[in-house]
């Protein structure tokens, strides 16, 4: 069930690179990971390693289980072929943190003879948890903030593709502690006025002389830096800790299957 | 048919006669009216900004103070600046020009081999040279420019393929097109060529490719090489045993990023030079490795090395010092000082005898982890653990520095040096990469630490004490340069799109305006032109003139 999208997605993905390259270069460029000369080379996979630890691991963690962005070794455990990697390397995916780059293609292909070293896991059983017990979870505990597809609040991340960009780890850690880490253009302000009023937001964008923010009834807007008295940085997430006792771990268990499903259409970014 | 005999013949032609006398006497006038098209002499880059309806150098002037003497936009009318007119240049990618202005036309180059003259009063182009650059160019930094060189009524321009061609200021044709290096080994160039005497120096970029930089002079009506400076030094030549043995030092990079100053009275050009390559990887390159990260003063007509400073000896934090070296005659300790002022990517502030090459002082303008201080014989005192290796080592400040290629400014009034700081902290990853020909050659990379807040600032330091004398900060850094003026104000960018005017002595924010996309390398030049001041500002591929309200 949850496969089929990212065959779309990867299909998706061909067709987009190969509109590219056909206007950049020979239509015919073929995918050099088609043939890998680092597969298996000592050298080549120590240089992917030190590659991979500056460029990758930041957000797919030092081992490649995953941090914030997917386990790679489930990914290729579950049957990711190099040349796919290599694609969405090159080209990132739509929609999440993961960028494009324009590094060269040996860089690209030291990074998978590592990732390929590094071996992979068993393929994870699909979905894990009560999925519809997540959906309900999910329902009555995240939607005022979070949206998926046309449903749902603004305050928080739309979730409609966060099982194409989190691992499985990132979301547990992401729901029980949601203060770790705050995406950027979701960390919380309050506002003070000159007259004293105070106008708690979701801080958009910042310069300085203006910031812009969303209040708690979804309004966007901009204020001069010179009409407020103060600019309070809240360093807590506005997203409330779900803790054991507001969310078993079974519960937990069952939302992050939820939420893993989640791999639905473009969203906007930010 | 006027030498007929007919008298209505003759009437006509009489007629006609006393026509083309007119039309000649007509345009005897109006050519005696019609000034020539002005030519660009030695004693006009000599002199500065002394006109102040030119700007005919990089940085303004030949000691790199990027300081206008004009004084119609001050800081009590600076917040009615008004928007005169905007040119778009229809390409992709960001402006990093300091335009040439002359009889109010603007000599630019922008993204991707492109330079225009354009009307200085509407914005209005009357030419464009468009340099068709090989598709298989690949260069670290995009395909930005900095500026043109000016001499008699030549244009030179660096370009992205290595090479340095002379456009007819008339009509932005090309005169010569001579190669530097080879782009396919990395090579490119970002410099406005500096124009000295009979010559236009220019310098090699391309360090991220295990290249071996250099600066070159050209004479300026042949195009014939007349010098080149090696920034690494080779086996048997002075700083040959700051490398290892072999042939470490002919892909040990030391790129020329950006523009140099001259001292006409000792006859010296100054450049720093970038860092050495491979960028992270200390075991690659044992040694000081002579004369990257350095300040160097050659001898302007021979390419002579007269002194050398090294700021970062065995960079291995990419810190280029490849920031424009500020001369100026000041007073330390009641002595008379000439000296050249440096801010450094490294994090740390420098007055330095311009004469010896011996530091005078030199202190931290950001926060930084690497060295403790700056020991008696001019050698950083390095702090231990800050070696990139294979885990990583937390740096401060990051690869991009207490500063950059971004111009600072001096106003000899205030005595003050302006700069665009960054206050940031990297993670340094360093491993051995094999090198090969025209591939990238970094050996390493880094991260930014996970609670990591960078930001910018502009700051004002007194070079006599090397310390801060005030700040004005921003939420995110900045690439944005500093312009001063006499009146005492400071033009400065953020990072977020912002042009902004402050006052010099206290650092108050007296005028902002959002161009919608942040400068990079400047903050704009000033000119007069029809008794008005001009601001012209490059952000983003628009180019935007100010002025104050006509009255």
């Amino acid at each position: 069930m949850c496969r089929r999208p990212m065959v779309w997605l990867a299909a998706l993905w061909l067709v987009n690179s190969a509109l590219v390259l056909a206007q950049v270069q020979d239509p015919a460029t073929k995918n050099p990971a088609a043939s890998n000369p680092h597969l298996g080379k000592p050298e080549s996979i120590r240089s992917g390693m030190m590659l991979y630890r500056v460029r990758c691991a930041d957000c797919h963690g030092l081992d490649a289980s995953g941090y914030r962005g997917p386990d790679l070794m489930a990914a290729l455990a579950g049957g990711a072929t190099d040349e796919r990697i290599f694609q969405t390397i090159r080209k990132g995916v739509p929609g999440t943190e993961m960028p494009p780059t324009t590094a060269p293609d040996d860089d690209l292909l030291q990074i998978i003879a590592y990732l390929r070293k590094l071996g992979s896991v068993a393929a994870p059983d699909t979905p894990i948890g009560n999925v519809e017990n997540g959906a309900r979870l999910f329902a009555s505990q995240c939607t005022a903030c979070h949206r998926v597809g046309s449903r749902g609040g603004r305050i928080g991340p739309d979730l409609s593709r966060i099982g194409v960009s989190r691992s499985r780890a990132a979301l547990v850690r992401e729901v029980r502690t949601p203060s770790e880490w705050i995406p950027p253009a979701f960390e919380a302000v309050t506002l003070v006025t000159k007259q004293g009023e105070r106008i708690r937001g979701i801080k958009k964008n910042e310069d300085a002389f203006s910031i812009q923010i969303m209040d708690k009834s979804e309004r966007i807007q901009g204020y001069l830096k010179a009409n407020l008295q103060e600019v309070v940085y809240e360093k807590a997430s506005w997203m409330p800790a779900f803790g054991t006792d507001r969310l078993s771990d079974n519960d937990l268990v069952d939302l992050v299957g939820y939420l893993s499903t989640l791999r639905g259409s473009d969203v906007a970014v930010r | 048919m006027w030498r007929s005999g007919n008298r209505e013949s003759r009437v006509a032609a009489e007629d006609f006669m006393r026509a083309v006398l007119i039309v000649a006497i007509c345009s005897v006038t109006l050519a005696a009216q019609q000034p020539a098209a002005p030519t660009v002499s030695s004693q006009d880059l000599l002199d500065g900004l002394k006109d102040p309806t030119k700007w005919l150098t990089y940085s303004g002037n030949y000691s790199g103070h990027r300081h206008s003497p004009l004084t119609q936009i001050t800081p009590e009318n600076v917040n009615q600046l008004t928007a005169q007119w905007t040119f778009q240049t229809g390409t992709l990618g960001s402006f990093q020009t300091t335009p040439v202005v002359l009889d109010a036309i603007l000599y630019v180059t922008g993204y991707n081999g492109n330079a225009w003259a354009i009307d200085a009063r509407t914005g209005r182009q009357i030419w464009r040279y468009r340099r068709e650059l090989p598709e298989d160019l690949r260069n670290c930094c995009g395909t930005v420019n900095r500026g043109l060189g000016v001499l008699g009524d030549r244009l030179f321009m660096a370009t992205a393929d290595a090479h340095l061609v002379a456009l007819d200021m008339r009509t932005g044709g090309v005169l010569y097109d001579v190669q530097l290096a080879d782009y396919k080994l990395g090579y490119s160039a970002t410099v406005a060529p500096l124009v000295v005497k009979d010559k236009v120096i220019v310098g090699i970029a391309g360090a991220e490719f295990g290249i071996r930089a250099f600066i070159d002079a050209y004479d300026v009506q042949s195009g014939k090489r007349a010098w080149r400076f090696y920034t690494t030094a080779g086996p048997g030549e002075p700083g040959g045993n700051t490398w290892p043995r072999g042939d470490a030092y002919l892909r040990g990079g030391g790129s020329i990023w950006v523009t140099g100053t001259y001292d006409p009275q000792q006859n010296l050009v100054f450049y720093g030079t970038g860092n050495p390559g491979p960028d992270y990887y200390s075991n690659a390159r044992e040694g000081d490795n002579l004369y990257t990260a350095s300040l160097v003063a050659l001898d302007a007509d021979t390419g002579q090395l007269r002194w050398h400073y090294q700021f970062t000896p065995h960079d291995v934090h990419d810190w280029d010092s490849t920031q424009v070296p500020v001369l100026a005659d000041i007073t330390i300790n009641g002595q008379p000082r000439k000296v050249v002022m440096f801010a450094n990517r490294n994090g740390f502030f420098y007055t330095i005898d311009r004469v010896t090459g011996k530091v005078i002082v030199a202190k931290p303008f950001v926060e930084t982890t690497w060295a403790k201080e700056i020991g008696s014989d001019g050698r950083p005192l390095l702090l231990p653990g800050h070696l990139p290796d294979e885990e990583g080592t937390k740096t401060c400040p990051d690869l991009g520095g207490g500063t950059n290629f971004m111009s600072p400014s001096y106003d000899p009034t205030a005595g003050l040096f302006f700069v665009t700081a960054r206050e940031t902290c990297a993670t340094y990853f360093g491993f051995d990469q094999k090198f090969k020909p025209g591939e990238q050659f970094e050996a390493g990379g880094t991260q930014r630490p996970r609670d990591q807040k960078n930001f910018g600032a502009l700051r004002a330091i007194d070079p006599v004490t090397a310390t801060m004398k005030w700040e004005f900060r921003y939420p995110s850094v900045s690439a944005a340069g500093v312009l001063t003026t006499a009146s005492g104000l400071v033009f400065a960018g953020d990072g977020d799109g912002n042009v902004m005017a402050f006052d010099s002595r206290t650092g108050k924010n007296l005028w902002h305006y959002n161009l919608g996309y942040p400068m990079r390398s400047t903050a704009g030049t000033t000119y007069m032109l029809d008794g008005r001041q001009y601001l012209l500002v490059p952000s983003g591929s628009a180019l935007t003139a100010f002025a104050l309200p006509q009255r």
